[in-house]
């Protein structure tokens, strides 16, 4: 017994493609040559494939304009989009049949069917019910992707606060109730910052996908980025001198949204940071 | 101490969880500055006693009255103010510092301005011994501050009884003394308390009545001093001699 754990040790010290320490260097192996893959990559398509008068000259106004575009509906759609999820959520927690089922309805459909078909739907049905030119609002592609963007990612962050209420504790409703504040004043004060802590990384995550989701709205003649790379590459034939400003473009809402996610975080979680 | 008229009554109190009765025809009266020791087994339906008070349960028969008034009658939310309670986990606001945990309820519910409910939660905070953790959150607090913090909290209403549900359960035995010694000094100070404990050194010496629950009724109740040397009973016979 003793005589065969000993040899198993004497094995494993004898074999070590895997133990703690070589792994380390396979780490570093397999980051290393996937690193120098991607640079090598990267430096042909700067070498080769991009031309850099181009690059500057297609910045001002093309992309500026395409930029602030995304930006605009990406804000609006934010900031609905959490409204309405807080409604979707609540509604979803509800002691009330009928609301919780309601709220379970929107949830199962706007998870459950694609956003380009949502975006569709909005931009061509609603419309279809005035008859052919009359429908007032003359150019409806961006309130069209306001409205099915708020309405898609109002369902997945009505699912991220319905987790984070789930995940506060009973004892905390119940300790509330027992000073004798209302359920709404409990909500409001003790479960609902909590809840809002508990949802925020998946609040944050929901928000980079809505950022990337605004390259659906090219389908709706919205003047975003994907539609200004299409456009560039049509009248110029270069592809990879609009590819690296989408690429550029994209990181610039996406990296600073998750920094400021990640800000909202600390502060949300007073305790944490002086813990 | 007791004597005077009765603050709490319960009067043939009965309450079921689905099919399983967990309160039997319960009656029992708790006299205004009386501090009522409730012991049992577990699963006799202490915790469930306790928490039919402020509604946190309702009755299914019978009827329990607060200064003469039933409330099932009452707001619960009137109920809730006159009627402090604590809890065996504590239940802290982790996200508020202990002073905003103290004076949240006054401000929301009472309505007090912010400062005078912060100057009046450092003063209880002070009574309980913690005046130098005000700003602490309770996840730097130990589980016997944060049970004092929960105590505080619930004096913050001004509430005409305490409800003391297992409060010493969920701490080290190292800091079982200093809640104890919180509740002694309210019970000293003449504060109307049901506590229900498994301390039994403490509940000889704080109260003034001791109850004895069993399968969901009350088997025997006397005089704290009688009950503890002498009970009546064989189940308080029994249930003694286990502790021993």
């Amino acid at each position: 017994m003793s005589d065969a754990r000993s040899r198993n040790a004497d094995e494993a010290a004898v074999s070590p493609t895997f133990d703690d320490r070589t792994l380390k260097y396979v780490g570093v192996a397999v980051s290393g040559a996937f690193t120098l893959v991607v640079g090598a990559f990267l430096g042909l398509i700067l070498w080769r494939q991009v031309d850099p008068s181009l690059f500057v000259e297609i910045f001002n106004p093309q992309f500026v304009d395409a930029f602030l575009v995304v930006v605009r509906i990406v804000v609006i759609s934010s900031v609905l989009s959490v409204v309405g999820g807080f409604a979707v959520g609540l509604g979803r927690i509800s002691e009330t049949t009928m609301t919780r089922g309601i709220a379970k309805g929107y949830i199962e459909f706007f998870r459950g069917t694609p956003l380009l078909f949502q975006l569709i739907v909005i931009y061509s049905g609603i419309p279809a019910f005035w008859a052919a030119g009359e429908f007032p609002i003359a150019n409806f592609s961006v309130p069209a992707a306001i409205i099915g963007l708020t309405l898609n990612h109002a369902a997945y962050i009505g699912e991220a606060i319905r987790g984070g209420v789930e995940a506060v504790p009973d004892g905390q409703m119940e300790a509330a109730r027992s000073l004798g504040m209302s359920y709404a004043q409990s909500m409001q004060e003790v479960v609902l910052p909590q809840a809002w802590r508990n949802a925020l990384a998946a609040i944050g995550n929901d928000q980079v996908i809505l950022v990337k989701d605004t390259s659906l709205l090219s389908v709706l003649a919205v003047p975003e980025i994907i539609s200004t790379v299409q456009n560039i590459n049509s009248a110029t034939f270069d592809i990879w001198t609009p590819i690296l400003w989408a690429a550029i473009l994209y990181l610039a809402i996406t990296i600073p949204l998750g920094k400021f996610v990640r800000y909202l975080e600390a502060r949300a979680d007073p305790a944490g940071e002086s813990a | 101490m007791s004597g005077d008229r009765p603050l709490i009554e319960f009067d043939g109190v009965d309450k079921y969880f689905g099919e399983t009765q967990v309160l039997r025809d319960v009656d029992l009266s708790v006299d205004e500055r009386e501090v009522v020791v409730v012991i049992g087994p577990s699963g006799s339906g202490k915790s469930t006693l306790l928490r039919c008070v402020n509604r946190l349960e309702e009755i299914q028969a019978g009827e329990i009255r607060i200064g003469g008034q039933a409330v099932s009658e009452m707001d619960v939310n009137a109920v809730r103010q006159r009627v402090g309670m604590v809890f065996q986990s504590f239940n802290l606001f982790p996200h508020m510092t202990a002073l905003e945990n103290v004076a949240v309820a006054p401000r929301k519910v009472r309505g007090i301005p912010g400062d005078e409910a912060d100057e009046r939660a450092r003063t209880l905070l002070d009574r309980v011994g913690l005046a130098d953790q005000t700003g602490s959150y309770p996840g730097a607090l130990s589980g016997g501050q944060q049970q004092r913090v929960a105590i505080a909290r619930a004096l913050a209403m001004e509430p005409e009884v305490m409800l003391f549900d297992e409060v010493t359960s969920a701490l080290d035995p190292e800091l079982v003394g200093d809640v104890l010694g919180v509740i002694g000094d309210l019970a000293a100070e003449g504060m109307t308390m049901l506590v229900v404990t498994h301390e039994m050194g403490f509940a000889r010496e704080v109260c003034d009545r001791v109850v004895l629950m069993a399968d969901g009724d009350i088997v025997e109740q006397g005089e704290s001093e009688s009950f503890f040397e002498n009970p009546e009973t064989e189940r308080g016979r029994a249930f003694l001699s286990r502790l021993l």
